[in-house]
């Protein structure tokens, strides 16, 4: 009987392609709000986010205007549960919320290679190293500013040689650029020697996160400048918090894409039942149960509606693969990656409502009446 | 034992604020392998009849025993599983699916009776050879002229070898010539696979062809006397 519901489909060409389009563009939306808000989960909810804290200067928000002494990072790492402390200087083109925000990571180089996440795809950790202006540039920047192993890239008054390009398990991490942390502490705009914008504190195993982040801020309290310390996942989601909210209020965007593929669907499928009512009469004097001819109406609303969910789905995924976008602020950036979660839930919620689309006109047919239903022209 | 019995069969509606009644206490018996023509004029409830038979229309009261199975005690899914299996319906109009071929057409009962593919192929095939349409298969019904048509939708009504084909003014749509032709098949049909006919027509030539010709009149059904056709019989 499937090919009666694919003929039928086909029948109505133009039909069934309007709906799938409109099916695919709702999907494509809902497919990139839903990388949004799932590159905000791992940017804040992340295991590896609650075992690291970041140290930062107390009252500040935009990594320019944090500046603590590098030598912080002595007095942390005798403290209990601490297994290594990480001091960064931060530079970014733009404090504000951006979708091309470029930020500098400058750190020891050794302390990169050892604890960053990062495989290169081009380039190498001994050129890196060998050179005072080197940079290792995430992939998505990378993609969305062009550029290759050897290239010299400026921003503002930052200017470096590019030495590699990595990539990462860690999304936000590939709109990174990570420098070594002198060559940014010396750089013009910032005049930071001795100073770094934040310490990363990495724990031992069992270490207590919120324990030991009140012991750092109570062994800083004498210090020069006091200073507040967060998980790492909390401190990423205290920085977007303006974003935060914005990416709660996308949710009912996504929400409305799915009511927007359901009436569209669902129009689509009433008009294509109310067209044959007959046909399906006719379906049950020859012997189809309503139950059957129920499922062959739910066959055609679902097959519309995976099928132009695939299709935004696979845009979607195009898109978010070879666009490398994020959007950032304050240094912070989440990543909107593609995702097998993000398919599935994508074909899981056109199933669902291909279905639901159907149910009404579906019941509407197992319930006609024959005999009536044969005298409609 | 008759394959079709009705008893005592009473079918009443609404049109409008009026009710009508074409069946009153109707009784018949249909033996196997018999045709039956059954006339009388417009609204006098001959495809109401015909609906009630092949359980698509439900009855008011009374009894009716196809093949040995009650219809009139079925449930909507149990009515459908039992006329894949047991009625084959032409229609007026040949009622054929647009989108599928004739071939596809044709197929449709044997894929709700869950047969195999090779036993489905072979009763699609012997079903349009048997109507003469063998060559004409792969074509849509918009491809087919109306003759044509009213042949797929009986090789479509004798496709799962039913044992009572029942038939609503299959010739009301077409031209003479073709009417005949379609009278033709219908009697060869009844005589060489043995399927019992019960057809609803008002035409008198047309029923003719039956070996047993019945008149509904008033909600009664009649007897009309082959020999004489003017003479009518209370059945």
């Amino acid at each position: 009987m499937m090919k009666y519901v694919l003929k039928t489909i086909w029948r109505h060409r133009a039909r069934t392609l309007l709906t799938v389009c409109g099916a695919a563009v709702a999907i494509f939306v809902f497919g990139l709000v839903t990388s949004v808000q799932e590159g905000l989960d791992r940017l804040t909810h992340g295991d590896a986010f609650n075992r690291s804290l970041i140290v930062f200067q107390e009252n500040r928000f935009c990594p320019t205007s944090s500046r603590l002494p590098e030598d912080y990072a002595d007095r942390i790492r005798p403290l209990a549960g601490v297994r290594e402390v990480m001091p960064i200087q931060v530079w970014t083109n733009n404090c504000r919320a951006s979708l091309d925000i470029v930020v500098f990571n400058g750190a020891d180089p050794r302390q990169i290679r050892a604890y960053r996440p990062m495989t290169l795809v081009g380039g190498s950790w001994q050129a890196f190293e060998s050179r005072r202006d080197a940079a290792l540039v995430g992939r998505s920047v990378a993609q969305r500013r062009d550029l290759s192993v050897g290239d010299q890239f400026s921003i503002g008054d930052v200017s470096v040689h590019i030495a590699g390009i990595f990539r990462s398990s860690v999304p936000s991490e590939e709109n990174l650029i990570y420098t070594s942390l002198r060559f940014l502490q010396y750089t013009n705009s910032l005049d930071a020697a001795g100073l770094v914008t934040q310490h990363e504190v990495l724990l031992t195993e069992g270490a207590d996160p919120d324990r030991v982040a009140a012991e750092i801020d109570a062994e800083l309290r004498s210090g020069t400048v006091a200073t507040r310390t967060r998980r790492k996942g909390a401190f990423q989601a205290g920085t977007l918090s303006d974003l935060v909210d914005l990416i709660g209020f996308s949710h009912w965007l996504g929400y409305a894409c799915v009511g927007l593929v359901l009436s569209l669907v669902a129009t689509t499928t009433v008009m294509s039942v109310q067209d044959r009512m007959k046909e399906y009469a006719i379906l049950q004097v020859i012997g189809a149960r309503p139950l059957g001819t129920l499922r062959l109406v739910l066959a055609e609303s679902t097959l519309l509606c995976v099928l132009g969910g695939a299709l935004g789905t696979v845009a979607a995924m195009i898109l978010l693969t070879f666009g490398g976008y994020a959007i950032g602020a304050e240094g912070v950036t989440i990543a909107f990656r593609p995702s097998t979660r993000l398919v599935a839930s994508s074909l899981i919620v056109s199933l669902i409502v291909g279905l639901l689309a159907g149910l009404g006109p579906a019941f509407q047919v197992s319930t006609i009446k024959i005999v009536d239903a044969l005298r409609t022209e | 034992m008759p394959v079709v019995e009705l008893q005592d069969v009473c079918k009443s509606f609404r049109k409008g604020g009026e009710i009508i009644q074409p069946l009153r206490h109707v009784d018949l018996r249909i033996e196997s392998g018999e045709f039956v023509s059954l006339m009388g004029p417009s609204g006098t409830g001959k495809s109401t009849l015909l609906n009630l038979v092949s359980g698509i229309d439900q009855v008011d009261s009374g009894r009716i025993v196809v093949d040995g199975t009650e219809v009139t005690t079925l449930s909507r899914s149990r009515l459908a599983d039992w006329r894949a299996r047991s009625i084959g319906y032409i229609f007026q109009t040949h009622q054929l699916i647009p989108v599928l071929t004739a071939y596809e057409n044709v197929e449709l009962p044997t894929l709700l009776l869950k047969q195999s593919a090779t036993e489905r192929h072979r009763r699609v095939d012997l079903a349009l050879e048997a109507v003469g349409l063998a060559d004409r298969a792969a074509h849509y019904p918009r491809q087919l002229s109306g003759g044509q048509e009213q042949r797929v939708g009986i090789a479509r009504a004798i496709v799962s070898h039913p044992r009572v084909v029942v038939a609503d003014e299959p010739t009301g749509s077409l031209d003479t010539d073709t009417s005949e032709q379609i009278q033709e098949l219908l009697q060869r049909l009844n005589q060489e696979l043995d399927i019992t006919m019960l057809m609803v027509t008002h035409d008198a030539d047309v029923a003719a062809i039956a070996s047993r010709r019945l008149l509904l009149d008033h909600g009664k059904l009649l007897e009309t006397d082959l020999n004489e056709p003017g003479k009518t019989a209370a059945g």
